[in-house]
């Protein structure tokens, strides 16, 4: 595990402030767009289409600040409806949305409706079952949402296997993850720091060396559990 | 009585007022949102106030179901228990006799239904009404009529409105708070303006705070609809407010506006929504339709709403029918053009340009010229020149 406590990129500045006896820290986490910095641990809100459910924009300032600030988008969603040459025109989340001061963290998946499918996935891309049926996602498919997007924050394409799975297919899926890690790296747009996807189910090994080759390049991580 | 109906300008027989009820003081002409059970589907209470709302409507039959008048009563009355500090107006349970024929039987002691929550005969007379909306507390109650369908003609229209009439006076021996809230008539007697006028003398004569024309927008003929609202404001008091049910479009509401009505209400604005479709100047925006998947543009470039002034046309049509944001967004924007339009008709009445706002509505709506007929019929009994928007007369048919 990486050993410095603080990451800097173009839109985001990371560092640990405090340690408890164990592992738990506490930190602080600034983005350019939201004026007050963001204490961690700290929970994404879920949206639907960028938009917190049920809660319009005009209402979102009534809920704490700056915790609130950050908020979860999964780029699948706007497969329904919206092209990204549309949201390119737009000027990307920020501008679709009307939230300035607001955080945007892209992971493919959502916790409800967008879920990874394992026995879909292939070599080629990652598959998740959606409201619009099930879908494939290349890693070049991928970034080019990513790019029209432009969220603070991003997820690499991860191979995500349910704890059940084979050793071997539990492999394959740090295989898959880390060589989909380098293909969005390559394609990653400026500004926009990069979290690399962590995988390897219920095998200590494997969860190390995923680990151990995302520090490798130098990104944050984004650990998945099931 | 507790109001006061202060006229502050006119245009032939349109008129701005002030309507100075115990929650609030309002503007008419006004349009009021429908919050059947206790909430304006899609907004709070917040939001209504900052859109500039002024009154919102209860429904007494739903609200009687769920969750009972009496509570209501125990937490507060319905102000308290929404939170809705501006002014309220509630109507009698009247309208769902019309609406749910199905599970009513209707007699001179009041109408029986059947609750569709538990099956159980419910029957709500006259007194049993008021005593529901006295304890729901709103500025504004609505006497329990006997509404009949205008599509319908017979002797049950006549039958009707003498019931009307016999209603009335229970209602108002019935009713236990007058000096908070005010008891409102409901004008019947279907097409008939024989019958009309002999319901609009027996409810003048019991010289109620303001006066509602019930029994339209219900499928009639809009010749009929608008000759029935301007017989009915030439005859009923200059002084008192006049509630013309169940409209509607914005259209109408001008129309209405035009021959010296001064309230409204009808769910059409945020119904509407839910489909998918906006209220533009232009009329209807339809945001499902396949065109909007790729227009940047705003819904109106010329609304100054939330969400005009924050999205567009292709990403409201990504929501709509699908997310419940969708139909959020939408009935905000439509009922902030319900809004802008109740304040555009105040002012332009009190600032002595209501022909002009009235031609321009028309323009925009009305491009090619091809205003109805009844429209133009309409404008003319109102004593308003819209020559300037109709097209040339046109070439005889072939």
């Amino acid at each position: 595990m990486s050993s410095s406590n603080s990451i800097h990129s173009s839109a985001m500045k990371f560092a640990v402030k405090a340690w408890s006896n164990g592992r738990a820290r506490a930190g602080v986490l600034h983005l350019d767009c939201c004026p007050t910095p963001i204490d961690t641990p700290s929970l994404l809100l879920s949206t639907r289409k960028g938009l917190p459910l049920f809660i319009s924009p005009d209402l979102l300032p009534s809920l704490p600040s700056p915790d609130s600030h950050l908020l979860h988008v999964s780029p699948l969603h706007f497969l329904e409806g919206l092209s990204m040459t549309t949201i390119s025109k737009i000027g990307g989340l920020h501008q679709m949305l009307g939230l300035h001061e607001y955080g945007f963290a892209a992971v493919p998946r959502d916790s409800i409706q967008c879920l990874p499918e394992a026995n879909s996935t292939n070599k080629v891309g990652a598959s998740f079952e959606t409201p619009c049926g099930r879908l494939l996602i290349k890693p070049a498919e991928y970034m080019e949402m990513i790019s029209s997007l432009r969220p603070e924050l991003w997820a690499t394409l991860a191979d995500e296997v349910p704890a059940w799975v084979s050793d071997k297919r539990n492999k394959t899926s740090v295989d898959r993850t880390i060589k989909w890690l380098d293909e969005c790296i390559a394609l990653s747009p400026t500004g926009g720091a990069v979290f690399g996807a962590i995988v390897g189910g219920s095998s200590l090994e494997e969860r190390q060396r995923c680990a151990q080759e995302v520090a490798r390049r130098n990104v944050s991580v984004l650990e998945y559990h099931d | 009585m507790a109001l006061r109906f202060e006229v502050l300008g006119r245009f032939n027989r349109a008129r701005a007022a002030h309507l100075t009820l115990p929650h609030f003081v309002c503007e008419t002409p006004l349009f009021m949102p429908v919050g059947t059970q206790g909430t304006i589907k899609g907004l709070t209470t917040n939001q209504l106030e900052e859109i500039g709302c002024q009154i919102i409507l209860g429904n007494t039959y739903h609200l009687a179901l769920r969750p009972t008048s009496e509570l209501i009563d125990e937490l507060g009355g319905l102000h308290k228990f929404m939170n809705w500090p501006r002014a309220m107006l509630t109507d009698s349970g009247g309208f769902q006799m019309v609406s749910l024929l199905h599970l009513a039987d209707i007699t001179e002691k009041g109408v029986t239904f059947q609750s569709p929550v538990d099956g159980k005969p419910m029957l709500l007379t006259p007194e049993e009404s008021i005593q529901i909306q006295n304890r729901i507390g709103a500025d504004i109650i609505m006497a329990l009529d006997d509404v009949v369908r205008t599509i319908i003609t017979g002797p049950r229209i006549e039958e009707a409105m003498y019931r009307t009439l016999r209603w009335i006076d229970r209602c108002i021996a019935a009713h236990k708070r007058p000096h908070e809230q005010n008891l409102f008539g409901i004008v019947q007697g279907g097409l008939d303006p024989v019958l009309r006028d002999i319901c609009v003398r027996g409810l003048v004569d019991r010289n109620l705070p303001g006066y509602a024309i019930g029994g339209l927008a219900g499928g009639e003929d809009k010749d009929s609809f608008w000759r029935v609202v301007a017989q009915c404001t030439a005859a009923l008091p200059e002084d008192k407010p006049r509630y013309v049910m169940g409209v509607g479009y914005p259209l109408d509401i001008v129309v209405c506006s035009a021959l010296g009505a001064d309230m409204y209400d009808c769910v059409y604005p945020t119904r509407t929504a839910r489909f998918g479709t906006a209220l533009v100047p232009e009329g209807l925006l339809k945001l499902k339709n396949r065109a909007m998947s790729d227009d940047t543009r705003p819904i109106d470039p010329a609304c100054a709403c939330m969400v005009c002034k924050n999205y567009t046309r292709a990403y409201i049509h990504s929501l709509v029918t699908k997310d419940a944001m969708g139909s959020q967004l939408l009935s905000y924007h439509n009922l902030y053009y319900m809004m802008q339009l109740s304040r555009n008709l105040h002012s332009s009445i009190v600032q002595g340009r209501f022909p002009e706002f009235v031609c321009n509505f028309l323009q925009k709506m009305f491009p090619k010229g091809d205003i109805p007929e009844w429209v133009c019929n309409a404008m003319e009994v109102a004593g308003i020149d819209i020559s300037s928007c109709c097209a040339p007369f046109p070439s005889a048919q072939d």
